[in-house]
């Protein structure tokens, strides 16, 4: 496990750190199983250039072949030179912008066509196309951003803003008078960790000041909220939107039951059906060959995926809009693969 | 082409990656396969039906002329050369068969994707100020068939401008441009010897 249980996006790393574990615990508790796990857990501590040597350092001191780890794009493009030399696998339980299909790696949450087209056709046709954009500043915030941009001016909408904040930045003061100032149609929230915790607390504020500001005419939407985050934000999640490919249909205490713990635990129940079957083949070969059984589309390591957009109503994700088995096209060259939502066509009558 | 690059819809395009040891291009065909394209393999030659294709990738360690069907530069697609040595020599003959991109050989799990988008963008760019620049040469040639025009029309007693403006108003009635107009009051001038239908 190579997860940061401290740093700003320590709320994350907790979910996929328990969900991988559950998953160990189940596998070894399983008689039938002939295989065991022993976890080897390893903490950068949320600080990206301890990654790649605490990745070095499982693969060479304690015989792992598999990691489960990575929360963010960065620290993942950190390790993939690692796995490249010594031929390990990567899990990644995380969604990602995508634009990348590496042989070392197992994407299993979603990439941009089963989480950002979606909710975005979705917004356009709920509250219209002028979004204001935000993000943290690293690559999953600018490539959401960008992809949201195009998909704007694709739908002849407007990007009213863009805004990128620092990692673990709170001070959202000018952000909030920005967006009070331009009333957007709804917001695209990529922040991530303690920044998108004081925006959205501020937000919240905004709104009881001012009407528009409301989750029913402008709500804050995401690709990275999930249950794990609403024990942090307390009431200021109510009416956030999301995207996932699983909501956990009742309030889940501590945040518990997110996609991101769920998708973890199978990641390793997936693991251990291939590990009894693969015999002397290398990994990626077997994935070729037999990935697909195990729900892996070979040409690029990812897996076909509910998609739903949901909000927070008293502290429980509704889905609002279900798409179901959604195939992957990280490079976002598949436009058969993008769901939409076909919304009548209005035409003015004078 | 605006600074947007635009990722290009490529459900159904096709790529033929020429390499002569096909296990060698295992791991470049295997990115273009994830990225949606259908891939084949050719070696040496290009078959018939590489003309049709969206890209071609060609290794410059052992490539020449004679493997393409089209001269050198001349490519209906955006090509994308596979480099391994990197003497300047070899980077020249690239250059001169038409590289839009370039992708380092040994190929590993990434690189493809950026080498498409660069080819698309830079061929996309490269026929665009083509037929830019044919327009323009031939509106240059133009130039003194107008002065013909304008000169033919201002004998009939009319003022260079107002003769000027005579031509664009027959341009727009015959719904050409006004070159193609001198062109036509030129050539009735020749063949006639007169402005008749001038009027």
């Amino acid at each position: 496990m190579l997860y940061s249980s401290t740093g700003t996006y320590a709320a994350i790393s907790r979910a996929v750190l328990r969900g991988t574990l559950a998953g160990i615990d189940e596998v070894n508790a399983d008689a039938n199983s002939p295989i065991g796990f022993r976890p080897v857990v390893r903490d950068p501590g949320g600080e990206i250039d301890r990654y790649a040597p605490l990745c070095d350092d499982i693969l060479a001191n304690s015989g792992a072949r598999h990691i489960f780890g990575c929360v963010t794009s960065s620290s993942r493009k950190e390790v993939i030179p690692t796995l490249d030399r010594t031929n390990a696998m990567l899990w990644y339980n995380l969604p990602f912008e995508g634009f990348e299909t590496s042989n070392r790696v197992i994407y299993n949450h979603a990439c941009a066509n089963q989480h950002l087209l979606p909710l975005l056709s979705w917004c356009f046709g709920s509250f219209g196309a002028k979004p204001y954009l935000i993000g943290s500043n690293y690559i999953w915030g600018w490539e959401t951003c960008r992809v949201a941009r195009m998909r704007t001016e694709e739908a002849n909408g407007q990007v009213l803003g863009e805004r990128y904040l620092p990692l673990g930045e709170e001070n959202i003061a000018t952000l909030i008078a920005e967006i009070e100032s331009l009333r957007p149609d709804f917001i695209l929230n990529s922040l991530v960790g303690a920044s998108s915790y004081a925006f959205l607390r501020a937000y919240a504020e905004l709104g009881r000041r001012d009407p528009h500001f409301s989750c029913d005419s402008c709500p804050v939407v995401s690709c990275n909220l999930t249950e794990a985050e609403l024990p942090l934000l307390g009431e200021a999640a109510e009416g956030l939107v999301s995207v996932g490919p699983h909501f956990c249909p009742q309030a889940c205490p501590e945040g518990r039951d997110s996609s991101f713990e769920i998708i973890s635990r199978q990641s390793v129940h997936t693991l251990a059906s291939m590990l009894a079957v693969q015999g002397d083949r290398p990994f990626e070969k077997f994935i070729a060959e037999r990935g697909a059984g195990f729900g892996i589309d070979p040409a690029t390591h990812h897996s076909t995926l509910s998609v739903n957009v949901a909000q927070v109503r008293r502290g429980v994700f509704e889905v609002l809009h279900h798409w179901a088995d959604v195939p992957p096209d990280p490079y976002l060259t598949r436009p058969k693969r993008h769901p939409g939502i076909s919304r009548p066509r209005l035409s003015v009558v004078s | 082409m605006g600074g947007q690059m635009h990722i290009p819809n490529l459900d159904q395009a096709c790529a033929v990656v020429m390499h002569p040891v096909p296990d060698h291009a295992a791991a470049l065909m295997r990115q273009l396969t994830a990225i949606g394209l259908t891939v084949s393999h050719a070696w040496p030659d290009l078959p018939s039906s590489a003309i049709s294709a969206d890209f071609i990738f060609y290794d410059t360690d052992m490539g020449h002329d004679d493997q393409f069907p089209w001269e050198p530069g001349c490519a209906p697609m955006p090509m994308i050369a596979l480099v391994g040595s990197e003497a300047p020599g070899r980077i020249e003959w690239a250059a001169r068969m038409g590289a839009d991109a370039l992708l380092l050989k040994p190929v590993g799990s990434g690189g493809a994707f950026s080498a498409l988008l660069m080819a698309h963008h830079s061929f996309e760019l490269r026929r665009s100020l083509n037929a830019e620049i044919k327009q323009l040469h031939h509106r240059m040639s133009a130039r003194q068939t107008v002065v013909q025009a304008v000169a033919l029309l201002s004998a009939q007693g009319k003022s260079q401008d107002a003769a000027y403006d005579q031509l664009r108003q027959m341009a727009m009635a015959w719904r050409i441009n006004v070159e193609d107009a001198a062109a036509r009051i030129v050539e009735n001038a020749n063949n006639e010897g007169s402005l008749r239908d001038s009027n």
